[in-house]
């Protein structure tokens, strides 16, 4: 049996743990609040733009303008979305998995760095990576967004596909490749939104009127749009990542306190073994002298 | 027959309200909506946006979007948007001055950059402007 000195140690250590574990589990818990109500607070937004894209869709002819058209894949484009700090359970691991599984030429762009230091360490093609703080604004999505946009216009990647972990609910978060573009046809893609958001079908269906055009508002509605909708799966990754966090750091709080009651016990038991061990010994010096 | 507007941008839903009429800043000027209108959908520009309800208007500062209009339903799609009373003069002030000075200060800015600078300036011009219509 261990000796008390050794088990008080690892009490103390055990104890530690448990309250900055603890401390993390609360910290998570704060900022997965706020991350879920952005969330929540885009989706009026998300779900109206769904509706005009909706509305616009079949008036504007397809493959005219260059998000739409649909070319024969060489190099797929990846955006991996993961979070900057572990320790939030099998978040990174889950997503790696999906990249792990690609086996077509493609080049990556990361946001997070658990993501960038996967792909260096993989040696896959990083064309850049990018860190967004956890209260993510509009305009950090906006740099690598434009980024991977442009080299899809350019012909060096031929999709824009997004890897998340799209948020469920607190407890489940899937990794999910989510393709964006091409845009193959407008239609699939609102579709594809309205499962998501759940948004009301278009019902006027009488001729409708564009200012300036219906061309010209498309040019203007598709690459807001894409901005917005990356916006928003990243924002739903860091609610997930804050999720994970938080239910890791449960598991880690309640596992160091069942840990810390065993070794209680432990101790305990080992101080009364030297107790009793101390009155047998007593007890015999005092027969022997007598 | 009352209209029914709702303005969204992507932090919250700004406006949600019946009312009896709205004017829209337009890319092409601005344009008036009514009850039983055609259905349109139009690019809004920087601009003020008046409401009419009840014989009072209120206004409210709007940044670029998108506005959709079918039969008795207007809504608007902006970046911002803020009612007049909630527009703090002193603060959009001050933030638009020191947008202006980033702008001037620096000559090679990373175009993102600038261009949020310049929407920037252009969304506290247009709050300004209707803080300050009734004086």
């Amino acid at each position: 049996m261990a000796s008390t000195r050794d088990i008080r140690r690892r009490i103390k250590s055990v104890k530690n743990t448990r309250q900055i574990t603890k401390a993390m589990e609360l910290v998570a818990a704060s900022k997965m609040k706020k991350a879920q109500s952005v969330a929540l607070a885009g989706r009026p937004y998300a779900q109206l733009m769904a509706d005009m894209l909706a509305a616009l869709a079949p008036r504007v002819s397809e493959a005219q303008h260059p998000l739409l058209v649909q070319r024969e894949v060489k190099v797929r484009g990846i955006l991996l979305v993961t979070t900057d700090k572990g320790l939030c359970g099998p978040l990174n691991a889950n997503l790696f998995k999906l990249v792990t599984e690609i086996k077509t030429p493609a080049k990556y762009v990361a946001i997070g760095r658990k993501g960038t230091q996967f792909l260096a360490r993989t040696k896959r093609d990083v064309l850049a990576d990018f860190t967004v703080s956890d209260r993510v604004g509009f305009n950090e999505v906006k740099a690598p967004v434009e980024f991977m946009v442009k080299l899809f216009l350019e012909g060096t990647i031929d999709t824009v596909e997004v890897i998340y972990p799209r948020f469920k609910n607190t407890l489940i978060q899937e990794a999910l490749v989510r393709p964006v573009l091409p845009l193959t046809t407008v239609k699939d893609f609102v579709s594809h939104l309205r499962a998501d958001y759940g948004g009301v079908q278009f019902k006027d269906d009488r001729d409708m009127l564009f200012e300036p055009d219906a061309d010209a508002v498309l040019a203007a509605l598709l690459p807001f749009y894409v901005n917005r909708y990356i916006y928003q799966l990243v924002v739903s990754a860091k609610a997930s990542e804050q999720s994970a966090r938080m239910v890791a750091m449960k598991t880690a709080k309640d596992n160091a306190t069942k840990l810390l009651g065993d070794l209680t016990l432990e101790y305990n038991k080992a101080r009364q073994a030297g107790i009793t061990q101390e009155i047998l010994e007593i007890a015999a010096a005092s027969f022997s002298s007598s | 027959m009352p209209l029914t507007l709702e303005i969204v941008t992507p932090e919250a839903k700004v406006y949600s309200d019946t009312i009896d009429s709205v004017v829209i800043p337009t890319v092409e000027g601005e344009i008036g909506i009514l009850p039983g209108h055609i259905p349109l959908l139009t690019q809004v520009a920087f601009g003020e946006l008046r409401v009419t309800k009840g014989g009072t208007t209120h206004f409210l500062a709007v940044s670029g979007g998108f506005a959709q209009v079918d039969d008795l339903n207007v809504r608007v799609l902006a970046e911002h948007a803020i009612t007049e009373e909630k527009i703090d003069e002193n603060a959009v002030e001050a933030a638009m001055k020191r947008a202006e000075q980033e702008l001037k200060a620096s000559k090679d800015m990373d175009p993102q950059q600038y261009e949020h600078l310049q929407s920037m300036v252009r969304y506290s011009g247009v709050q300004l402007a209707v803080k300050r219509r009734k004086r």
